[in-house]
């Protein structure tokens, strides 16, 4: 007896499944002269991962389920795989000048990746607790490995056994929450247990359960108080890699956190409704409060992306306090500020790739008068970063708009404390990034900077168009938000809306 | 059996943990310390260490051993095929194929790599002709 | 005296508890592998012994997952570990401690 298989809505997963064998069966066979091939490979592999996804999108078929409703292919899924699959390419473009620059062992680095991607990929459709959990450990094992990828440098050392320790707990946590889970309505399906769970949101062990898995999820979205991984492994980690966990494996945190809690809890909001308000309000405060102390660009970035993770979960706590209208809006202002963090944040790594190279130095100070040699790179920069810090036209403004909307829409003392507490950490944020931009165009060069041909080297040509594409939906994407909000709508399927 | 034939063990391990949690925590409270790096360096006999007993076992253990534990915990997937081999039929074949494909690929790639290899030699072979980050050693 | 589910539930939780503050107090990265492992083993209990409970084969299908990603688990550690030791011959996480903020 065969179960019944949909594989045209399998299709990004197997590409991506064969692409990732692919690559590591080159990396064995060529010489090493050749194994940019191994590059060229896994960009044409997440390439053609993403022909399925529009065909899907076109067709009328309406939601696959299949395996028991243990996979599901609807709107949200199909969206959130673009991001995935988009996010993914924007990656490998940086990676590819990177890799082979300071010499790595470059086909395993690309089959980790593309592992990475599929099970994000994975994690959009996964609507059981198991299915969940592999996916969400096939997003991280992988980034274990890669945030060590500098094998002779103490530091990445250093980032790679930090994050493996504190991923691991996160697993450990969540695992045991979905043993408690099961063990209260014996059910896996999130459909069950919203139907099971209905009438014992008030008992404590389901309390604890949820409250285990938010903590598990807390540590993969990087959410104060479970931070402490993020700092040092962004910084110790090889920056591509940085930037693959702050934007897709945040993202893919975010999702299963959306999944779970809307469509596996939607009665116990009560319980986790308070807790993601305390993350949210920590996250903001403490990671803005940090960052207006880092000297590194990598860590600023990393306590930046605490704080966007706290910018993101103010819709969440909105939706558990409204009806079912203000649920979808919620859910839709969350995944617009994924959509456009993506890209922002993707952008503002990207351009630090280039910017290191340039000036040969993370520290900030050592970025001055980078916008005297290098004008179109520090345009860019100022666009990514007045872009996270919300300032209109650009894109960050309307994630940033959306997430007030949802949070005064739902209207209550509390959540309009918590937009205050937004407000306040938005122009704090304001501060540290102006302060970037502002050493790139208006100090002096300083005279660590490395000499003439290295500042004014031309910015590899993957890397260029990363930056390129990047910047593009961050600018059109703020005088067009339709084109953002199009998508996250659509999503509102998950929410009921 | 009754619970209340446990009592007296109960009461001698409450005694044993209070004592002995006692005469540990005062003596650590009450206790002076004055380290000096003599005091603090690990005790051998009275013998000045002179190595860090730091690696105690070779790495090529951990690697045998990171191989075992993952070739090894595959079986339990044949295994649920297994008992229900004919209920699943050619589907379940197939998927069982695919599976065992991919792991023997995983075997060659370890082959290939010398990961198998008890002597070094082979797999620096395969670094100097695969590896670059050693070219610059070299 | 009979042994009932419960009893298997406290002990999943006791060894849970063991092995979070395992991990949380102990400084030698193999000996926080042990107490992650007994975290993971404490979760696999606790889904045996409640499906059992509930009759129910969901929950020894959802061991068998975790099992091996446990063991995936271990193996990316042990790999981490083996590069720290390379690099420097230590397994203390103390003995980390480049980057601080």
């Amino acid at each position: 007896m065969a179960p019944d298989i949909d594989y045209l809505a399998l299709a990004p997963e197997i590409t991506l499944a064969v692409t990732a064998v692919v690559v590591l069966l080159l990396d064995l066979f060529l010489p090493r002269r050749q194994k940019y091939w191994t590059a060229i490979v896994a960009v044409l592999g997440v390439s053609f991962a993403a022909l399925p996804l529009i065909a899907l999108a076109v067709s009328d078929v309406g939601d696959r389920a299949m395996l028991g409703g243990s996979f599901v292919v609807d709107d949200f899924a199909l969206v959130l795989k673009g991001l995935f699959v988009i996010a993914g390419y924007l990656v490998l473009l940086m990676s590819v000048g990177y890799v082979e620059s300071d010499r790595y062992y470059q086909g395993e680095y690309y089959f980790l990746l593309l592992m990475s991607i599929l099970g994000s990929m994975v994690l959009a459709s996964s609507r059981d607790l198991i299915t969940l959990f592999i996916a969400v450990e096939l997003v991280s094992q992988p980034m274990y490995l890669l945030a060590g990828w500098r094998k002779g440098d103490l530091r990445s050392n250093e980032a790679s056994l930090k994050y493996f320790l504190l991923g691991v707990l996160a697993s450990a946590l969540l695992l045991y929450g979905m043993s408690f889970v099961y063990g209260l309505t014996g059910e896996l399906t999130f459909a069950g247990i919203a139907a099971e769970g209905a009438g014992k949101a008030g008992e404590p062990a389901f309390i604890m359960a949820i409250l285990f898995i938010i903590a598990g999820f807390g540590f993969k979205v990087s959410a104060v108080p479970f931070h402490f991984w993020a700092p040092d492994t962004y910084e110790g980690a090889p920056t591509p890699v940085a930037a693959y966990l702050s934007v897709s494996s945040k993202a893919a945190g975010f999702v299963a956190l959306l999944v779970v809690l809307y469509s596996a809890f939607p009665d116990a909001s009560g319980v986790w409704g308070p807790a993601v308000w305390i993350l949210a309000a920590l996250s903001m405060t403490l990671a803005n409060l940090t960052a207006l102390r880092q000297t590194n660009i990598v860590r600023l970035l990393a306590y930046s992306s605490v704080a966007q993770a706290g910018f993101m979960l103010v819709p969440f706590a909105a939706a558990a306090t409204t009806d079912a209208v203000g649920l979808g809006e919620a859910f839709a202002a969350t995944v617009t500020y994924i959509v456009i963090y993506a890209f922002m944040n993707l952008g503002a790594f990207a351009v630090v790739i280039a910017g290191a190279r340039k000036t040969g130095t993370g520290d900030i100070e050592g970025w001055g008068g980078l916008g005297s040699y290098a004008p179109a790179l520090g345009a860019l920069a100022a666009v990514f970063f007045f872009s996270l810090a919300g300032i209109p036209p650009l894109a960050g403004w309307i994630a940033k708009l959306v997430m007030f909307g949802a949070a005064m829409g739902a209207g209550s003392p509390w959540m309009i404390a918590l937009a205050v507490i937004a407000a306040i950490n938005a122009v704090i944020a304001l501060v540290y990034y102006a302060r970037v931009v502002k050493t790139i165009w208006m100090d002096p060069v300083p005279a660590t900077a490395p000499e003439e041909e290295v500042r004014t080297a031309s910015v590899a040509g993957s890397l260029g168009l990363a930056i390129g594409l990047s910047a593009a939906v961050v600018v059109v994407a703020g005088f067009f938000p339709s084109l953002v909000t199009f998508f996250s709508d659509a999503t509102k399927v998950l929410a009921g809306g | 059996m009754n619970l209340a034939d446990y009592l007296p063990i109960a009461i001698m391990l409450l005694l044993v943990i209070v004592f002995a949690g006692a005469s540990i925590g005062l003596g650590n409270l009450l206790g002076p310390r004055r380290p000096t790096p003599e005091k603090l360096a690990p005790y051998e006999c009275g013998i000045v260490p002179e190595l860090e007993p730091s690696q105690r076992f070779p790495v090529k253990f951990y690697l045998v051993a990171m191989l075992f534990v993952i070739f090894d915990i595959e079986i339990i997937f044949l295994f649920a095929w297994a008992v229900r081999f004919r209920e699943l039929g050619w589907f379940g074949l197939a998927a069982v194929g695919i599976f065992t494909a991919l792991v023997i690929e995983t075997l060659g790639y370890v082959w290939k790599r010398g990961a198998l290899d008890w002597n070094i030699p082979r797999r620096a072979r395969y670094r100097l002709s695969h590896d670059v980050a050693d070219e610059e050693a070299a | 005296m009979t042994v009932t589910v419960d009893w298997y539930l406290i002990l999943a939780a006791v060894l849970f508890v063991i092995g979070a503050a395992g991990l949380l107090v102990r400084r030698n990265a193999i000996v926080m592998f042990m107490s992650i492992e007994l975290m993971l083993n404490a979760v696999n209990l606790t889904f045996v012994s409640v499906g059992r409970e509930l009759r129910d084969l969901t929950g020894q299908f959802a061991v068998f997952f975790v099992l091996v990603v446990a063991a995936a688990e271990v193996v990316v550690g042990l790999a981490i570990i083996v590069s720290i030791f390379r690099t420097r011959a230590t397994a203390s996480v103390d003995e980390l401690s480049e980057m601080k903020g």
